[in-house]
């Protein structure tokens, strides 16, 4: 190592210490801190007993967990289909440019951006069982359904409408990911596939699918790995509707409090997150 | 592709992006519609209101005048009881001249200013210097950093908040407020850091490495390089990133309904809102109201962004 390159690194440790001792501090710590706890009964105050594997002998005994598993699951299901779909329909409509792309751009990245706390109470009036314009639609206008309902309190129906939210709030960044490798397309190829004989639905899934595999597979991983933990669009727009992540909180926070037990829930979730993460990172990551 | 060419193509077209926009758009125009009607219009689903009603917006931004509460004629007689000490006097004048009705949507919203922004400049100086550091400079254990960087990146709060709660209390933090706010603000930062991480050192990596040695070669330290040549060009990414974080920390719920929901006047938005909305105080017009105004700032943030962002769009796309 020649004094130039040991300079370099010494500066390189110097400027990522502070990251290096918070991220370490605040978010490697924890997790460790966490598969600790999750051996422990553990009050709201701080005070903890030994207990072993009790936690999760508990959690794989509840019927409630196995519930919230499967409503994830769904949640996970339709979000990630819904989402995808809905990304690639929306690049390939905006694909080539027209007047006023800009505005519609501008305007369809609105819900990504926009507050969850905000449009919940959007959506919340939308789906109310008295003044809502769904109601309306679907009983008064369209006779589609028999009498008015309250599709957000009840949970069976309250979790497709959050499904629903998912799609409407992070459609947009999939349009984005999957429209920047599809303007790399070139043209060429669909000419070639033309004169093949290709007409439009064929030269979809001959050339822009085969292209746009790694894309939505990125998309896919990405939207598993962020709506394994997703809380607030969740909790905010329907709290009845119990993903794994309102599952914890409630084990944590709320009613008859058991921070051991979600700290045992949330150890097997990380374990799940980590190949999901391990996934990304092997087959996906640009670093 | 999609047949645009002829009439047919172009109608179909042009249906397809109305419905999407509209798709897009409609809960933003529902919140926007009902925070402007009076009460008895709520009903009626058409988003125009029959008449304007600005009451919620005053009430909120404080525009309207404080209701003149009747101090009963007892307690009148106390206040001018000489033997009271004034302080005394006063604290019990609060007690009967303050509206429990009102929400102080300023104080919160100053909050969430104070917590996010903070967040975000100290995110963005910490991410300048360890971006930098892991895509520009070459030493021992970068590409262990670099991906435990992305590692954490997607590990979402809901799997910290227990012990990262359990962490403040062990420290006597959590039992106090300034130390409950304290931790929150770390958090935010701890949250915001590594998407400006991300974003930045993919951003570095793009900058021609000769720009620097140039400057070098002129007598600059490599510091100075930094602050001269790198930052300079980076400023858009800069502003990109820094309204990244200060979204990211506008938004966040979750870790301030757990450190500071029992400290009222430090709430955030979110969590202001959110309690608002459980209250007996909630009123359609008054949460669309505040909707609108928590929404406000962030569609300006992002309105700007976006104009910055034309280059790299999709660089914040794995994080939300």
């Amino acid at each position: 190592m020649t004094p130039l390159e040991r300079a370099e690194a010494r500066f390189g440790w110097k400027l990522v210490a502070p990251t290096i001792a918070i991220l370490g501090l605040l978010i490697l710590y924890p997790l460790m801190y966490n598969v600790y706890l999750s051996f422990f009964d553990v009050q709201l105050n701080g005070s903890k007993t030994f207990v072993g594997i009790e936690n999760y002998i508990k959690l794989l005994s509840n019927s409630d967990y196995y519930s919230a598993i499967a409503t994830t699951s769904l949640y996970l299901l339709g979000t990630v289909v819904g989402t995808t779909l809905l990304g690639l329909a929306m690049a390939l409509l905006l694909r080539d440019p027209f007047m006023g792309r800009g505005l519609v751009n501008a305007a369809i990245m609105l819900p990504y951006v926009a507050p969850v706390i905000s449009v919940v109470f959007g959506w919340q009036f939308l789906f109310d069982p008295i003044s809502g314009v769904v109601n309306y639609l679907f009983v008064d206008l369209l006779g589609l359904w028999s009498e008015r309902s309250n599709l957000i309190g009840d949970p069976d129906s309250a979790l497709w409408v959050v499904v629903l939210f998912d799609i409407w709030k992070h459609a947009p960044i999939a349009y984005l990911l999957i429209l920047s490798k599809l303007v790399s397309i070139s043209r060429d190829q669909y000419e070639a596939a033309a004169i093949d004989g290709y007409g439009p639905i064929g030269r979809f899934f001959h050339v822009t699918l085969p292209e746009l595999y790694f894309v939505l597979a990125t998309v896919v991983l990405l939207r598993l790995i962020w709506n394994l933990n997703r809380f607030e669009d969740v909790y905010l727009l329907a709290p009845n509707v119990e993903t794994l992540p309102i599952f914890t909180y409630y084990q944590a926070f709320t009613g008859v409090i058991d921070q051991g037990l979600a700290a045992a829930t949330s150890v097997i979730q990380l374990g799940v997150l980590s190949i999901f993460i391990w996934f990304y990172i092997k087959k996906i990551m640009k670093w | 592709m999609l047949g645009k060419k002829n009439i047919k193509g172009r109608i179909g077209f042009a249906i397809a992006i109305l419905l999407l926009v509209s798709f897009s758009l409609l809960p933003f125009a529902q919140i926007l519609s009902t925070s402007l009607k009076h009460q008895y219009d709520w009903g009626n689903p058409s988003l125009i209101p029959q008449s304007i009603n600005l009451d919620a917006y005053k009430e909120l931004l404080g525009l309207t005048e404080a209701e003149k509460v009747e101090i009963p004629a007892a307690i009148q007689k106390i206040l001018n009881n000489p033997k009271l000490s004034a302080e005394k006097k006063q604290a019990i004048a609060a007690k009967y001249t303050a509206n429990d009705n009102l929400f102080p949507f300023g104080k919160y919203m100053l909050n969430s200013v104070i917590f996010s922004v903070g967040a975000a400049s100290f995110s963005l100086v910490f991410s300048v210097m360890g971006a930098y550091s892991i895509s520009r400079l070459r030493f021992k254990g970068q590409v262990v950093i670099q991906r435990s960087v992305l590692f954490v990146y997607m590990v979402g709060g809901v799997l910290l908040m227990v012990p990262l709660y359990q962490m403040a209390m062990n420290v006597g933090l959590a039992s106090s407020l300034w130390g409950s706010a304290f931790c929150l603000f770390l958090i935010y930062i701890v949250q915001t850091l590594p998407v400006g991480m991300y974003m930045l050192g993919n951003y570095f990596r793009g900058i021609p490495f000769a720009l620097e040695e140039a400057a070098m070669m002129d007598g600059c330290s490599r510091k100075e390089a930094i602050i001269k040549v790198v930052l300079p060009l980076s400023l858009p990414m800069l502003a990109t990133v820094f309204i990244y974080c200060f979204i990211i920390g506008w938004n966040e719920y979750l870790f301030a309904s757990v450190f500071l929901k029992q400290y009222p006047e430090f709430h955030t938005l979110p969590l202001a809102l959110q309690e608002l909305f459980v209250s007996k105080n909630a009123i359609w017009d008054r949460i669309m109201a505040a909707s609108m105004l928590t929404l406000a700032p962030i569609v300006i943030c992002f309105l700007l962004a976006s104009r910055f962002m034309k280059g790299g769009k999709t660089d914040g796309g794995v994080k939300e």
